[in-house]
Parts: structure tokens; C-alpha cells; sequence
């Protein structure tokens, strides 16, 4: 088991780094960068002189590959640097919006796995009746809805059925749990909705193929109740693949976030990394991808200890 | 040849000859999965649209009307018309073309050549497989949206390059899926056979190995229609993606459709549903395709 994880944790570190270079490399491609940006309102005004200058301040004179390795040693070191836009440490920028993002991804994930385990574990035990196709079409509309259009469509409902605006402004949860629910529980729901739909078909798939078991068969023969059956015997065991579906859903979350997070004025990692487009912030930018694509490697590898750890046939590969 | 024979007689003969025939075949998918039927329905009446668009839209999608600017849905404009006074029927009529070209541009592209990175991976095996595994793997930990953020962004947002840029991050989870399958491929005693017989590895490839992935193909193919319309709104609705005045749905969701959504609902609801509608389609029908091809379920 040692060896495999070891095979594992070994395997993620060239995938780490190429990930880093992949972001690097996509980055510095994008035509335009942050100095031209920021002096693109006096276009020509400003001469070469001060362009050349002001690059040469946050280093982007440098030959790439130096930048590169300047950026990458900062990374091992997580010292991601500070912004190009703003002149702020990036971990600044990025702690000043993570509270909210985390937040509304934890409540995104409950809203998922609310809706996902009991519609799944439904519609695998009423198997091919209209019970399960009522779920099924429940989720792949889940999935056919744009979670930003179903973000308007919420405050539209809310405005013209309740008179009621959630508010837009941002409250700390510790400051006024009630205002700062009252804010996030229509991004999370929106979000959740679409990211239930996946761990939904998974629920059902794995409970269909648990429900056929030998053990499940021997316990009905024991004559236990069938609400024990199913939570302890099959659920339990279903679990597995859909913890794991949602655990990389959530790694993932942010690009569901980018698009939400601009219908309901949230000023979070998403629009913080649309800006960061607009702005040619490679710093920032960098530091948002990796972030991203560091813990969904991360939480893969993670799960792939989980497995080794709970399953045995794999334990003793 | 003026007096072709009926299209029936054609198919009376040619039916025994190759057994199912498609028409036999259809008529199974739609009795066996009716869910999937419907959504082949839609997506067959989208294509329509689509394709006679000048025809059936009774306003130019382009041209702006100040004087009937915001107008609700009336017998003249059915689904009322936007900031610019353009009527909004027009305009899903005439996205809906965006829509199903960068939607069918992107999933076709991006799954076939994930499946030819697949099949030759498997096929090759050892290193080369492991060093494009390790490639896939990087593409695969970004978040499709993100990486098509990025692209667009250094690409640059002209329909033909929004295309690719949508294409890209699908290649690799095309080519993990396709891979799996042709690993079970390679070890079937007619690929032996084409390799004793001296076939070149492109033939191989091409010609025994790539048909007899066509399920997964397929499944990989409508699963990815879906996602690339979604993901063609998204950045249209970002900004980043289809520019005005080109009509597109995502963009018709973007700026005055949010702004004036208490006043003109009509601008924001109609354009969801033209996407949800349509992405909706295609999983119903690539769902039930999935459940139909699948020999793993199918056996079941």
C-alpha cells in the first residue's frame, strides 16, 4: 500500500509543475499586458520611456524563463508575490475574498448533498418507474440550467412574488448570521442546484449496483428491516464514489462561482478572477490558477488515500 | 433521371439486407427510451430553426428600433423586444444558429481529437502513453470554464476562435475516456491480425481501432454538445465570449437584461430558457444514447 501511495504522491509532483507552467505560459500569451493596460487611458501621452520603466518595476523586463523560476521558487515557498494591479501581497487580495467564496462553496456543497443523496437513493429503489424519471429529469435540467440565469430568475421570483430584495451588500457571518444567510442562500442554492445534479446520477448508479449485492441479499434473508438495510448496509457503501464526486466537485467549485458571483454583486474569488483578466494581473492570476488546480490535485491524491485506506482490494494491490 | 423510384421501395429492398436498418433502429430508441426521444425532438426542431432562421423570424435580429424600446410581448413583437427595441424572438431564432455552431464546432472537434489522442495512446502504450497521460493530466485539473476563460482571452473573441477555445480543455477528458476503452481494444485478436498483415500505426489506428470505439465516441460527443453551448453563454454572458450585436443567448442575459430584469422580465427569462431548453436536449438525448450504447449497462 506504501509503495502505491508513494507511486501516487510522487505522480502529482510533475503534474503540480506542469500545471504551474501551463498557467505561466497561457498567461504571458495573452495579448496586452497590466502596464499597457493601466496607462491605456493616456494612450500616447505616456512615453516608451515610462512604459519600459514602470515594466521594469514589477519585473516583466526579465526574460521569461527568469521570471519563471523567480515565480515558481516563490510558489514552493507559497509566496505568491504581490498583485501588478493593485501593489498588494496576493494572499491579501485573495484572504480578503476567500471568507466569502468558502463560505458560499460550503453552502453550495450542503445544498448538493441535500438534494442528491435522498433524490438518488429514491430514484435507484423505484428503479425505472416515473419516481426515476422525475429525478432524472429533475437533474439533468440541474445541469441544463445556466447557473447564473437561474441566479436572476431567483431575485426576479423573490422581487416580484415576496417584494423582497435580498440584500447586496456583504455582511460577515459572525457580524449578522441572519443578513449574511439572507444574501448567500440564493447564490448557494443556485450553484448547489446544478452541482447536486452529478452527485444525484452518481448516488443512484452506485446505490443501483450496491442494491445487487451478495451482502445486501444475506441481510434481507435475516430478515432486517428494510430501513436498516438501507443505512447501514447499502448506503454506507454507496457512499464512496459520491463522496469522492462531491470532494472534486468542490475543488471545482470556483468556476461555477465565476459566473454566480457576478449576477448577485458578490465580490469573491470569482469576480476577483474576471477581473483579474480584465487587468492583465499575471501575478494574480497565477496565484488564482494554481490555487485552483494545486487543490484539485490535491484533493485527487487525497482521495486516492482515502480509497487505499477504506478499501482493501485496492489496500493490497 | 427525372422519375426516381419512390424513397420506399429502396428501403423494402435494402432492409433484409443489413438487419436492424436504421429506420428499425430509431424506432426502438424512441419506444426503449422515450425520454431520450423527446430530447431528440427538440434538438431536431433547434436544427430546424437554425436553418430556416430568415425565414421564420419576422424582424431583423441586428437592427435596433428606438421606438419600440423595452416593449412587453405583444401580438407585433411576441416575446417583446430588448434596450435597442430588437425583437427578442428574432434574436433566439437567429442564436440559436450561434448557439449549435459553437456547440457542434466544439464537441466535434474537441471529442475527435481526444479520440485519436486516445486510441493512439492506448495503442502505443509504455512511455508514449504514460508521457501523454501526464499532459492530460495537467489539462484536466483546471476547471473547463477557466481554461476556456484563459484561451478566449489570448485568442481572441471571434466565433471560430471562441470554438476552439471551447474545444481545447474537452480534448483531454474526451481522450481519458476514449483511452479506457481502446485499451480493451488493443489486446482483440483483428488488431493482432492488421499488425502481422504490416499495417502501417496510423492505418491501425484509424481504421480497426477508432470504429470500435464509436460508442463511447458518441457518448462523449452529445455530453460535450451540451456543455459547449453552456459554456459558450457563459463567457458570451462574462463578456469574453460572442460580441455584440451578434445574437447569442449568453449575451442577450449580459448588462440591460439584469438591470432592467423588475421592469422587462421578458429580456432575461426568454434567453435562459432557449439555453436551458436546449442543453437540456442534448443530455436527455446523450443520456439515453449512453444508457443504449453501453454494453456494460446494457447487459444489465
Amino acid at each position: 500500500m506504501y509503495k502505491y501511495l508513494l507511486k501516487r504522491f510522487l505522480l502529482m509532483l510533475p503534474t503540480l509543475f506542469g500545471v504551474a507552467l501551463v498557467t505561466f505560459m497561457l498567461i504571458r500569451v495573452i495579448p496586452g499586458d497590466v502596464v499597457e493596460l493601466r496607462y491605456s487611458g493616456d494612450r500616447g501621452a505616456v512615453s516608451q520611456e515610462i512604459l519600459d520603466k514602470e515594466r521594469a518595476r514589477i519585473g516583466l523586463d526579465q526574460p521569461v524563463w527568469k521570471q519563471f523560476l523567480t515565480w515558481i521558487l516563490g510558489v514552493v515557498r507559497f509566496d505568491f508575490g504581490t498583485s501588478m494591479w493593485t501593489g498588494a501581497p496576493i494572499w491579501e487580495e485573495i484572504k480578503l475574498r476567500f471568507a466569502l467564496s468558502f463560505q458560499l462553496a460550503i453552502m453550495a456543497t450542503a445544498v448538493a448533498v441535500l438534494l442528491a443523496v435522498p433524490l438518488g437513493v429514491l430514484a435507484a429503489l423505484k428503479q425505472d418507474t416515473w419516481v426515476d424519471y422525475g429525478v432524472r429529469v429533475f437533474s439533468i435540467a440541474g445541469l441544463a440550467m445556466p447557473s447564473f440565469w437561474l441566479g436572476i430568475v431567483l431575485i426576479l421570483v423573490m422581487l416580484v412574488v415576496f417584494k423582497w430584495l435580498p440584500p447586496m451588500v456583504y455582511t460577515p457571518f459572525w457580524q449578522s448570521p441572519v443578513q449574511n444567510m439572507a444574501q448567500l442562500i440564493w447564490p448557494a442554492l443556485a450553484v448547489g442546484y446544478r452541482y447536486s445534479a452529478i452527485a444525484t446520477r452518481m448516488t443512484r448508479s452506485a446505490m443501483l449496483e450496491v442494491l445487487r449485492e451478495d451482502y445486501i441479499r444475506t441481510a434481507r434473508a435475516k430478515g432486517l428491516m428494510q430501513k436498516l438495510i438501507l443505512s447501514r448496509h447499502a448506503l454506507k457503501n454507496a457512499m464512496l464514489p459520491v463522496v469522492t464526486v462531491i470532494a472534486l466537485e468542490f475543488a471545482f467549485l470556483i468556476g461555477g462561482l465565476v459566473v454566480t458571483e457576478q449576477v448577485f454583486n458578490l465580490n469573491g474569488i470569482g469576480l476577483l478572477f474576471v477581473q483579474a483578466v480584465a487587468h492583465r494581473d499575471y501575478t494574480l492570476l497565477q496565484a488564482l490558477i494554481m490555487l485552483v488546480a494545486g487543490s484539485f490535485i490535491v484533493v485527487n491524491f487525497m482521495m486516492d488515500v482515502a480509497y487505499a485506506w477504506l478499501d482493501p482490494r485496492i489496500r493490497y494491490r | 433521371m427525372a422519375l426516381n423510384p419512390p424513397i420506399d421501395h429502396a428501403v423494402d429492398i435494402e432492409v433484409p439486407a443489413k438487419p436492424p436498418g436504421w429506420g428499425a433502429a430509431v424506432r426502438e430508441f424512441c419506444r426503449a427510451r422515450p425520454l431520450g426521444a423527446v430530447g431528440a425532438g427538440i434538438i431536431v426542431l433547434m436544427v430546424v430553426v437554425a436553418l430556416v432562421a430568415p425565414l421564420i423570424a419576422r424582424y431583423d435580429p441586428v437592427a435596433n428600433d428606438f421606438g419600440s424600446m423595452l416593449a412587453a410581448p405583444s401580438q407585433a413583437h411576441w416575446l417583446g423586444t430588448d434596450a435597442f427595441g430588437r425583437d427578442v424572438l428574432a434574436r433566439l431564432i437567429y442564436g440559436s444558429r450561434t448557439a449549435l455552431l459553437v456547440g457542434f464546432g466544439a464537441s466535434l472537434f474537441g471529442s475527435t481529437l481526444g479520440a485519436v489522442l486516445g486510441v493512439a495512446s492506448a495503442y502505443f502504450g509504455g512511455r508514449v502513453d504514460l508521457y501523454l497521460q501526464r499532459v492530460m493530466d495537467v489539462f484536466l485539473s483546471f476547471p473547463l470554464i477557466i481554461l476556456a476563460l484563459a484561451l478566449v482571452a489570448i485568442l481572441g473573441n471571434s466565433i471560430p476562435n471562441l470554438v476552439l477555445a471551447i474545444m481545447i480543455p474537452m480534448v483531454p477528458r474526451s481522450a481519458l475516456v476514449i483511452r479506457s476503452s481502446a485499451l480493451a481494444i488493443r489486446e482483440m485478436p483483428y488488431v493482432d491480425a492488421a499488425r502481422a498483415a504490416g499495417f502501417g500505426h496510423g492505418r491501425i489506428i484509424l481504421r480497426h481501432m477508432l470504429p470500435n470505439v464509436m460508442a463511447s465516441y458518441l457518448i462523449m460527443l452529445t455530453a460535450f454538445l451540451g456543455q459547449a453551448i453552456l459554456l459558450e453563454s457563459s463567457l458570451s454572458f462574462l463578456g469574453l465570449g460572442v460580441q455584440e450585436p451578434i445574437p447569442a443567448w449568453g449575451l442577450m442575459l449580459r448588462g440591460a437584461a439584469v438591470e432592467f430584469a423588475e421592469t422587462a422580465p421578458w429580456m432575461a427569462v426568454f434567453p435562459g430558457l432557449a439555453i436551458s431548453l436546449s442543453v437540456f436536449a442534448f443530455n436527455l438525448f446523450g443520456d439515453s444514447l449512453r444508457d443504449a450504447l453501453d454494453p456494460r449497462l446494457r447487459t444489465q
